[in-house]
């Protein structure tokens, strides 16, 4: 069963140029588990890469998240994240080291946990979370990449940053060495929250303003919106494979208000107008 | 790779490939591409290479050097720039980039050394915003101009110039449409609510729809008109 506090659409695309998708994603309904990844690496190794990405982190959290009732702990999905992200890297690192076909790859990736009310996030490379609330849209990732050092620096400025040809260097991923440090956070999750999860081939053709359009005025038919993204994308020239997963907050959802004996806690407490 | 080529009256002088991480130009000798012009600064401009960028600086003309006709203190070299240089040419020609269609592919790189969890202070204090680094290759693609005339409704009489990607109109509960601009037309495509949208009188269903100039297009309580212009 879905969990139905949560509205997920995702798609990915091949983009108009390129030969293959080495994009992955993926999503489990089920216990609200998003993951998205964008391989690198010769002779279709970046697929590989990105699938093993999305494959291992959907299933560290899938199995984290069946005790995350039993752990009261709010950080438990943020350990889970990391631990995923860690059992990822690893693997994608030594298929690297003992398979000569796969020497090298890599992969950046992007997941989101929803539990308890919150969403917690990781990503490593230049996958990106955004969120629109209230029609605004957030960047809530800050890029592993050679442009973003230049502008931090002040070496460029964030205008001319279009101007420039490093926006494919990033400089960090899974895979490439044997540890890897991800960006992991977490923030509140309200009811009307859209999340987007994408590849740099949305957001390097498509201005923020107009995903921001998108979401907000097609929020009320998500796959819609996934589409238009993914089409406007290669509408404004699909250089590259563009992936998406937008995930969208119906209701609140509490971790107290999962499994039958939280249920009957909370009906008593409400009974005897105690806290819970 | 990148190379520079410097020419004086249409007659190639120097041409230097961008295999050093700088590039010096100027009238002293010891530059490494010399502009034998009375008009150039000893130390007049230099080329440095970050990642896959070449970014040309004013070293010290003050009123900045003429790339392409524009003065510039500091720019990202594109495939095609002409620096001009006194009576001299300073031509910057990127092979790799001179294909129409950008198919580079992610590679990782080490990071530029910096603490990045302190952000840099700026004079505005507001650091956040002005370090987003915009998205958008400037596309080239090219849209065709439209625009809704609302013939009934609470907008009635008014018209709205589709400049943006897509446009809603009509309300979420009884039925709302999104019109979208893509590069050969228009299209309209039924989102959500009661009614699907209906052109020159007839139900689209759920597919999108490719408008055709003066179409009628209901939803709801709205009725518009299309047109091209």
């Amino acid at each position: 069963m879905a969990v139905d506090f949560l509205e997920i659409a995702a798609l990915t695309d091949v983009g108009n140029v390129r030969q293959y998708n080495e994009d992955s994603i993926a999503v489990d309904t089920v216990h609200g588990i998003v993951a998205l990844a964008d391989g690198m690496g010769g002779h279709r190794a970046g697929e590989v890469a990105s699938r093993m990405a999305t494959d291992a982190l959907v299933t560290g959290l899938t199995a984290a998240a069946a005790r995350f009732g039993a752990d009261p702990r709010q950080h438990a999905p943020l350990l889970a994240l990391g631990q995923s992200i860690n059992r990822a890297n690893r693997a994608i690192h030594e298929a690297g080291r003992l398979d000569v076909r796969y020497r090298g790859m890599g992969t950046t990736m992007a997941a989101a946990v929803f539990h308890d009310n919150r969403i917690a996030m990781a990503h490593v490379g230049d996958s990106r979370i955004y969120r629109v609330r209230d029609e605004r849209i957030s960047l809530l990732t800050r890029d592993d990449s050679l442009l973003r050092d230049q502008v931090e620096l002040g070496v460029i400025s964030a205008a001319e940053a279009s101007q420039s040809h490093n926006r494919s260097l990033v400089t960090r991923a899974l895979g490439i060495e044997a540890r890897v440090t991800a960006h992991i956070t977490d923030e509140p999750a309200v009811p009307g929250d859209v999340y987007l999860l994408c590849s740099d081939g949305l957001n390097d053709l498509v201005e923020d303003a107009d995903i921001e359009l998108i979401i907000a005025s097609l929020s009320g038919n998500l796959s819609l919106a996934a589409s238009h993204l993914v089409q406007t994308a290669k509408d404004n020239g699909g250089y590259d494979n563009v992936s998406v997963i937008l995930a969208k907050v119906r209701e609140p959802f509490p971790a107290s208000g999962r499994g039958w004996i939280a249920r009957i806690r909370a009906w008593f407490a409400r009974l005897f107008g105690a806290g819970r | 790779m990148a190379k520079l080529v410097l020419s004086t009256e249409g007659a190639v002088v120097d041409q230097c490939f961008m295999d050093d991480a700088l590039v010096t130009i100027g009238r002293g000798a010891y530059n490494r591409i010399v502009v034998d012009d009375p008009a150039i600064g000893v130390r007049h401009a230099s080329i440095s290479a970050v990642g896959h960028d070449y970014i040309l600086e004013d070293l010290g003309s003050g009123a900045g050097i003429p790339v392409n006709g524009a003065l510039t203190k500091r720019r990202i070299l594109q495939h095609g720039d002409v620096i001009e240089l006194g009576s001299y040419h300073l031509k910057y020609v990127d092979s790799k980039a001179s294909s129409e269609i950008d198919l580079e592919r992610t590679m990782i790189i080490s990071g530029l050394k910096l603490n990045v969890d302190v952000a840099p202070a700026t004079d505005s204090g507001e650091v956040t915003q002005d370090l987003h680094v915009p998205s958008s290759r400037a596309t080239k693609t090219h849209f065709p101009n439209g625009r809704i005339k609302w013939l009934q409704g609470p907008h009635g009489g008014e018209y709205k110039v589709l400049d943006r990607v897509i446009a809603t109109f009509g309300a979420p509960d009884t039925g709302l449409a999104v019109v979208t601009r893509r590069p050969h037309g228009f299209y309209v495509t039924y989102v959500e609510g009661a009614e699907h949208p209906r052109v020159n009188g007839e139900s689209i269903g759920k597919e999108p729809r490719h408008l055709q100039h003066l179409d009628i297009v209901e939803v709801g309580e709205e009725r518009v008109e299309f047109q091209l212009f």
